[in-house]
């Protein structure tokens, strides 16, 4: 069949009445030339593109500027383009919105189909107790960490944003080193990343938000591939003192398949001086393919959100009790240990 | 009781100026004196204006026959510009800021002093609290030239008011402001045909309207507090999304050459992007304006996105591409 070059595919012949039978056989099903279904075809049809710069130019000899004349061009491409079209016209002109933090939601929808293909393709994660996460006020997750990006906490945010029946997004505390980095500090600020200060961790639960923090920190993502799922020490049980004083309920969080992304065999101190980061990993792909080393391995995850840990009883001055913020900083730090070794075992093999 | 007295310093500035023609026309006020090597554009009314330059001694016999209970320290340059070096700002910021204090020792009426500082005391840093609050100035070396001066500025003052109990000290922590009427560098910066941001970067920025920046001065004049006092619009706004709003294309520079880059183009007109400013491009900044609202009893009226929009629609004809059409 020749293609139409104006993009006005007819409907078949099939879809009209008139027609007999023997002909429709000849007609390559319906489904292939319905008008919608090419719209959502990876390029947009040449004929589309076509009137597109034909209405834009008629705009501007019109007299338009160039925003306006776009977006009248606009009107020609297929639905699904022109909506794709329209959001880069819109955040080209700053007419998005990003809340105080920077997080910015159209963005994080932007990036929600890359994140989906990971969950579901990549990684094959399976989540757990989703239910166990509260869906209204403030709350505090806190997670094992591992890798050198925090692909973890994306994929805690997914799991919640996907499988929890009130979703909301997370935001996340993120070592400041990331805020060094150029590209990574704005996507993660985008996503709702916050630097790990005390300061900003207190603001978000005072606003009743939902707080990821990782406890071990750098000692975490920098560990050896051979400790991997052996927590590390949980800094000063910082994030327990966090909890106390806004009554925040913590919710343990075991991340299984994290460790296997960027396996780390060796490091080398000396360049992560003259760079500045607190170590320089080396993995079978990094540095040595440059960039591509960046990208994680498959491995299979699982993550369990477990029952929450409610902090309201002891009050705001438990916060002051040393004793009381190491015990629950033990606690917390032996569910998630005991959780990761039992989604290790359910687990089975780290990458079919 | 009597109306108070005042005395603005850095009357000249279109701030001083401002704050000079409100104070003149609330009648709690019975005098207003402004001091300043420049005198003010606008005419104003009552205002006894005293040319002298705040560095020179001179001010301690100027300022006490004034018999004023209340300063207003205005001169705090933020920006160096034409005919205002480097070493020159720090000399009007420090050596102005000795040279009132010690006046004001000999001037026994004062109980009430508001200085107009600046919030780029916390600096720019990538592990920054996202919002700073009043007592965090201590979480990060000095960085800055200018970053230095204010903390210095601020040291004094405070050792002023532990020394004079009886005198309010108010420390207001100024955001970059942005206004129609005002030469700042933030809309130096915005006014440039492509604005430089670093490669990578794209930082919360907070900006103070210059309406509430004026606002909150005689708020804070009106209702003094001690210590300091953020004074910022509500929330933040991206540095490419600002820019995008003003209807500017930002042009990505990789950090390594964003120094050469900028230097080469200010060779070419542009004005310079200072060492604090540039950290701001590269960092950001955002202040907690609790204490503004709840103990100076302020509220900006223009959120930061409200005062980057409005900014760009006083600004007419810019345009995200004017010049297509002209050029075809």
């Amino acid at each position: 069949m020749v293609p139409n070059p104006f993009g006005t595919a007819p409907y078949p012949a099939g879809a009209s009445g008139r027609v007999s039978s023997q002909s429709t056989r000849e007609v390559p099903p319906r489904q292939a030339q319905d008008p919608l279904r090419r719209a959502r075809g990876a390029t947009p049809p040449l004929g589309a593109a076509l009137s597109f710069m034909r209405l834009l130019r008629g705009g501007l000899d019109a007299g338009l500027d160039l925003p306006e004349a776009l977006a009248r061009g606009a009107s020609a491409l297929p639905r699904e383009a022109r909506h794709t079209f329209q959001l880069a016209l819109h955040r080209l002109e700053g007419s998005y919105r990003e809340d105080e933090w920077g997080f910015d939601e159209e963005f994080a929808e932007i990036v929600e189909p890359l994140l989906g293909f990971l969950y579901d393709r990549w990684w094959r994660v399976e989540a757990e107790g989703v239910r166990n996460v509260p869906s209204h006020g403030r709350a505090l997750l806190v997670a094992n960490h591992a890798g050198f990006l925090p692909w973890d906490a994306t994929m805690m945010g997914a799991a919640l944003m996907r499988e929890h029946p009130l979703p909301r997004h997370p935001r996340f505390l993120v070592l400041d080193w990331a805020f060094e980095l150029p590209w990574v500090s704005t996507v993660i600020r985008r996503l709702g990343g916050v630097a790990a200060s005390p300061y900003n961790a207190l603001r978000l639960l005072g606003q009743d938000r939902l707080v990821a923090v990782f406890p071990e920190g750098a000692k975490g993502t920098g560990k050896p591939f051979s400790d991997r799922y052996r927590l590390q020490r949980f800094g000063r049980g910082g994030f327990v003192e966090l909890a106390l004083r806004t009554g925040a309920p913590i919710v343990p969080v075991a991340v299984v398949g994290s460790e296997e992304i960027y396996p780390k065999l060796g490091e080398l101190p000396a360049l992560a001086r003259i760079v500045g980061a607190p170590f320089f990993p080396v993995t079978p792909t990094f540095p040595w393919l440059g960039p591509m080393g960046l990208v994680p391995l498959p491995s299979k995850w699982r993550i369990e959100f477990s029952a929450p840990i409610e902090t309201a009883s002891y009050g705001p001055q438990g916060a002051d009790d040393n004793a009381l913020v190491f015990e629950l900083s033990e606690r917390v730090r032996e569910t998630i240990q005991q959780t990761v070794y039992a989604n290790l075992v359910r687990r089975g093999s780290a990458f079919v | 009781m009597a109306g108070r007295r005042v005395l603005i310093t850095g009357v000249g500035s279109r701030v001083g100026a401002g704050l000079a023609a409100r104070l003149e026309r609330d009648p709690r006020f019975e005098h207003v004196a402004g001091l300043d090597t420049r005198m003010p554009a606008a005419g104003l009314g009552r205002t006894e204006l005293i040319e002298a330059d705040i560095r020179n001694p001179v001010i301690a016999k100027l300022i006490a026959p004034l018999e004023v209970d209340t300063v207003v320290h205005n001169q705090i340059v933020r920006q160096p510009g034409p005919g205002m070096s480097a070493r020159a700002m720090h000399e009007v910021n420090v050596i102005g800021s000795l040279q009132l204090l010690a006046a004001l020792e000999k001037a026994p009426s004062v109980r009430t002093i508001v200085v107009r500082g600046s919030a780029g005391i916390y600096g720019a840093e990538p592990g920054a609290p996202q919002f700073f609050d009043e007592r965090m100035t201590r979480l990060f070396p000095l960085r800055s030239r200018f970053q230095r001066d204010v903390a210095e500025i601020e040291n004094y003052f405070e050792t002023y008011s532990r020394r004079h109990p009886d005198v309010s000290c108010t420390m207001l922590r100024y955001q970059p402001a942005i206004g129609p009427s005002l030469d700042t560098q933030v809309t130096r910066y915005l006014s440039l045909p492509a604005c430089p941001t670093y490669l990578g970067f794209d930082p919360r920025i907070q900006l103070i309207h210059e309406e509430d920046g004026l606002n909150a001065l005689v708020a804070a004049v009106v209702n003094p507090v001690r210590g300091a006092v953020n004074v910022a619009g509500a929330g933040t706004i991206g540095l490419a999304r600002m820019v995008r709003t003003a209807g500017r294309a930002p042009l990505p520079v990789a950090g390594p050459l964003f120094g050469p880059v900028t230097s080469l183009a200010r060779r070419a007109g542009m004005s310079r992007l200072s060492e604090d400013f540039r950290r701001l491009l590269r960092y950001g900044r955002g202040v907690d304006i609790t204490r503004l609202v709840e103990e100076v009893g302020f509220r900006p009226r223009h959120s930061t996105v409200d005062a980057v929009q409005e900014w760009s629609r006083t600004r007419s004809g810019l345009r995200l591409t004017p010049p297509v059409r002209a050029a075809a």
